[in-house]
């Protein structure tokens, strides 16, 4: 019963209130009802209304009316405070499955509000103190489960001041899209040439070929990389250091034929591998799901692109 | 709700700190003196924590108070009576939940609590000044309320920011107030066992004087008509029979009454009178039963009943202002026949005591047969031996009336009244001593009569079988010239009732003479309007308001004045904004701007004015001389310094031009 409310409750709000990325609150999209504290409220004047009727003192019955009419008028003062909030959505931003997503949202207001609490279902609460006319970009978090697109949906604007009497607020979607990428797991998926045959492992990422410079020597290194003119120098035990040079990039290949449970597994080591190679430099990767081939780079944009991929492969419902 | 303590700003406990001593320190009078050492300590602790001396405190100390105030409450309910001990548990209550306070939820609890130790307040504050002053507070626990949604800004915004708030809603409360019914109390509540003021069902010689220092008001009356004159106005309000030679007191079964079912209550309607009087009184609180009215009155104000010694009594003790009306019949005799019993009761002298007194009175009742002389020769005594008035007389012994009449001869009201109710009875006539007030200060503007304490006095009465019971005023018989201190209001001297006051000295002046009568009169009509504001005063306003009372028109009337609030508050909070008026400039220029986008141009924000007119002349270019002089005008206006006649005459101008320019740009197709 209640979920057949829930959804009749969702897309009466989304006839009432469409997702837009930019939103200005007004009577249209604010509600506001007597909080908690509101309804002791006016159990108290009541009380007082029959304690003054008691004991025939128009005086406390003059109080009570005051407190009653304080309550009406704070209903106006609350819608106030929401009225003619402009929310905009500050761009997408990604993170990983478990952890929580930092949705950014700006803030600004024509006259001054006071005490706004935002907040996604079942999330944390941010607090804003004031809003004024000069933009600001507050954070909101979301806390996520799995990979894929994610679409926080309507989040809520409240606010109780100036005497908690009411509560105003709002439900708003901003339309934003945002990617929680899959989980890190530490693992290592061997790295594989572009033939799929199983090549350098990662100890060999450290290449052979172009003469990098020198750092000290770590015990077990292979005798061969030792500067032994360095050493000849009495300048200490160094050795030269290669590193691979650009164009020969190392490939993650996810494995074929996994069931849900392994491919989860190894969409999240590839992630963690590929966060560990964009922190290399010069390291360039390709990345092969399936039938996708992403081509090797390196760099942020090319790390996005690849967790972008990871986050979006085999999706039950997800939307390419 | 998950606030938590560091949600509640400084600004807040500070405020907390000084609403607490706001909402208690009216109360303090009622609180025992157990109860104010809790507070006390709660709020050193809070004052404490504040200045971040202490933490929270522990769980030992809280306990402790606890329990020491429950056993407070124990100890003190009975003493105390209900009600007090009602208000003291919530005192208790208000104090120990603030010194335990850490969230958000507590400070609300708080505040409202305080909200209704307000209103308890009331119960007995019921003046101008105390209403202010509770205002005050209301105000002070508002924005306490008020710094805990908004912290940040500075205290005295905050307080600022609660008083507009309030002051917004006074309305709204006002018009509620006038308009809603007043009902009749729902149930018995319990009463408030305060001190009693004014006079006292016992009189023993030191006990009047008290009263003539007071300067407090003990009632106002409002006459229809013009009211009597001062030196006839006995207020009745206490007849006292039994006197044991020291005190006088009520007779046995008038003590014992049962308020709730008085037994001796006559419910026989006097005969109607030629002379009558009708006036309504409000009497201060007094906590007694007894209330004031003239000769035979009679009162059809509920609650009030009128005792077979024709005085007027409330069913409920006086505990707030009350008002109810009267109807004398100034003059008619009161000559309901008294019991056997009761008779033998106003011939009894205490035996043993006073023998020259009684001999005396034997003496007179030798001398003259007729009661009437022989009552007037023993008027004349007063008159003509050395008697003095004074409010400070010798002390006496055992045998009072003896020393006082052939003595001291020094004493004031309760002595004259003593001395000749005693020398009537032993004279055989049945006589009794009433106390009440004698005269009133008449304020012409306001139509009112105030009745001070000090113009309490004593006086007797003597049943004459022709005639019922008839007034002697002894005291009034002492020469003039041997009023040595001031005395009641019929003597009209100034000073008897300042010996306590402390400033005497500028009480003669004229101006503080005038704004202590304004203050009076401002007094009077708060009691009559605000405290006195019944179901008959509803009405009246209402109809004065309205023309009639109707549903459909007091419905209209709150709606109106609810919109009214509602949109001021929306203007002054920027929800409402009020068109303002256009120069006939900018609508000009709008008016061209709207003709051109309704033909397809639209005029983007950035474009100026100079090069909108270039966008017009590309696109009617039929219009291009329209449209330069329409836009060298408009600069013109614009941008150059002119006196107000050429303005003026430009702008008629403009207006002209863009009316043409518009209504030649919609007809071009």
């Amino acid at each position: 019963m209640s979920r057949i409310m829930q959804r009749w409750f969702s897309s009466w709000l989304k006839r009432r209130i469409p997702a837009a990325t930019q939103q200005t609150l007004s009577h249209h999209s604010i509600f506001i009802l007597p909080s908690g504290f509101g309804l002791l409220w006016i159990v108290l004047t009541v009380l007082l209304f029959l304690f003054g009727t008691n004991y025939q003192n128009n005086l406390v019955i003059g109080m009570s009316l005051l407190l009653a009419s304080v309550f009406i008028s704070t209903i106006l003062h609350s819608y106030r405070n929401l009225a003619g909030l402009t929310l905009l959505s500050a761009g997408s931003t990604h993170t990983y499955a478990g952890q929580q997503l930092s949705i950014p949202v700006k803030l600004y207001a024509t006259k001054p509000l006071y005490q706004l609490q935002l907040s996604f279902p079942h999330n944390d609460e941010l607090r804003v103190i004031e809003v004024g006319q000069q933009p600001q970009t507050r954070v909101l978090s979301f806390a996520t489960h799995q990979r894929g697109p994610l679409d926080p949906g309507r989040m809520r604007i409240e606010s109780r001041y100036p005497l908690g009497l009411c509560r105003v607020w709002s439900w708003l979607d901003l339309n934003t899209q945002h990617m929680v990428f899959p989980a890190h797991h530490n693992g290592r998926l061997p790295f594989s040439s572009l033939d799929g045959d199983s090549g350098e492992t990662g100890a060999a990422l450290k290449g052979v070929d172009e003469y990098a410079g020198l750092r000290s020597y770590i015990p077990g290194e292979s005798l061969k990389q030792v500067a032994w003119k360095q050493w000849a120098q009495e300048r200490g035990m160094l050795s030269k250091e290669f590193t691979t040079p650009e164009g020969e990039p190392v490939w993650l290949c996810l494995p074929s034929q996994l069931d849900n449970m392994a491919l989860e597994h190894w969409l999240s080591v590839l992630s963690f591998q590929i966060d560990e190679l964009a922190k290399t430099p010069n390291q360039y990767w390709g990345l092969q799901l399936g039938q996708q081939r992403i081509a090797p780079s390196n760099g942020q944009e090319h790390r996005l692109i690849c967790l972008t991929a990871l986050a979006l492969f085999q999706l039950g419902t997800g939307d390419d | 709700m998950t606030e938590s303590h560091d949600n509640i700003t400084r600004h807040t406990l500070l405020w907390l700190l000084i609403t607490n001593i706001a909402v208690i320190m009216p109360l303090a009078d009622k609180s025992s003196v157990a109860t104010l050492g809790i507070c006390g300590i709660c709020f050193v602790w809070r004052i404490g924590i504040y200045f971040g001396r202490v933490a929270r405190p522990p769980r030992w100390l809280v306990t402790t108070l606890a329990i020491a105030a429950a056993a407070t409450l124990a100890l003190v309910s009975r003493e105390l009576g209900m009600l007090n001990a009602l208000i003291n548990l919530l005192i208790l209550g208000y104090a120990l939940k603030y010194i335990e306070m850490r969230e958000r939820r507590d400070i609300l609890a708080i505040v409202l609590a305080g909200f209704f130790l307000i209103a308890l307040a009331f119960i007995d504050k019921q003046g101008i000044g105390d209403t202010l002053l509770s205002l005050l507070v209301i105000a002070i626990n508002t924005a306490t309320l008020l710094s805990v949604y908004r912290g940040q800004q500075n205290l005295i915004l905050q307080a600022r920011h609660a008083g507009v708030l309030l002051l917004q809603s006074l309305p709204l409360a006002l018009a509620l107030f006038i308009v809603l019914p007043r009902l009749s109390p729902l149930w018995l509540v319990p009463q408030s066992k305060g001190a009693t003021t004014g006079l006292s069902d016992e009189v023993s010689f030191g006990d009047i004087t008290q009263l003539t220092r007071s300067q407090e008001l003990a009632f106002r009356v409002t006459f229809d008509g013009q009211p009597p004159a001062t030196a006839t106005l006995y207020w009745r309000a206490l007849v006292l029979t039994d006197y044991d030679g020291h005190r006088w007191r009520q007779s046995e079964p008038t003590r014992s009454i049962n308020w709730f079912r008085p037994y001796n209550i006559d419910e026989r309607q006097d005969p109607p009178s030629e002379n009558q009087l009708n006036y309504s009184v409000i009497a201060e609180r007094s906590g007694q039963h007894w209330l004031f009215g003239l000769d035979r009155a009679q009162s059809q104000t509920k609650g009030v009943k009128q005792l077979n010694d024709y005085r007027l009594v409330s069913v409920k003790p006086i505990e707030q202002k009350f008002q109810y009306q009267v109807t004398s019949a100034i003059g008619a005799p009161l000559n309901r026949v008294p019991s056997r019993v009761e008779l033998d009761q106003d011939l009894s002298v205490p035996a043993k005591l006073n023998p020259q007194t009684i001999a005396l009175g034997k003496q007179y009742a030798a001398q003259y047969q007729n009661p009437r002389q022989r009552l007037a020769a023993m008027m004349q005594l007063f008159n003509q031996q050395p008697y003095y008035y004074t409010l400070t007389p010798p002390a006496l012994g055992q045998n009072q009336l003896d020393e006082f009449l052939f003595t001291t001869r020094q004493g004031f009201c309760v002595h004259y009244a003593s001395a000749f109710t005693i020398l009537a009875r032993a004279s055989g006539l049945p006589a009794r001593m009433v106390t009440g007030y004698q005269g009133g200060i008449y304020n012409a503007d306001a139509g009112y009569m105030s009745v001070y304490q000090y113009m309490a006095h004593a006086w007797s009465e003597v049943w004459l079988p022709d005639s019922g019971w008839v007034r002697y005023d002894p005291t009034a018989m002492i020469a003039p010239e041997r009023i040595e201190q001031g005395f009641d209001s019929m003597f009209a001297a100034e000073d008897s009732y300042l010996a306590d006051a402390t400033f005497s000295g500028i009480r003669n002046s004229s101006w503080f003479n005038a704004i202590r009568l304004q203050l009076a009169n401002l007094d009077y009509y708060w009691t009559v309007w605000v405290l006195g504001f019944n179901e008959q005063r509803q009405q009246q306003l209402l109809s004065k308001l309205l023309g009639e009372a109707t549903p459909l028109r007091i419905a209209l009337f709150l709606g109106s004045v609810i919109t009214l609030v509602m949109l001021i508050i929306a203007w002054h909070t920027g929800i409402l904004r009020l068109p303002t008026r256009r120069s006939p400039i900018d609508s000009g220029f709008t008016k061209v701007a709207n003709a051109a986008a309704k033909m397809g141009v639209e005029r983007s924000i950035s474009t100026g004015p100079n090069a909108f007119s270039e966008q017009l002349k590309q696109h009617w270019p039929a219009l291009v001389t329209d449209i330069e002089q329409w836009r060298s005008c408009y600069s013109q206006l614009k941008y150059q310094q002119k006196n107000s006649s050429q303005i003026s005459q430009l702008k008629k101008k403009f207006i002209f031009l863009s009316k043409s320019l518009s209504k030649k740009i919609r007809k071009s197709h």
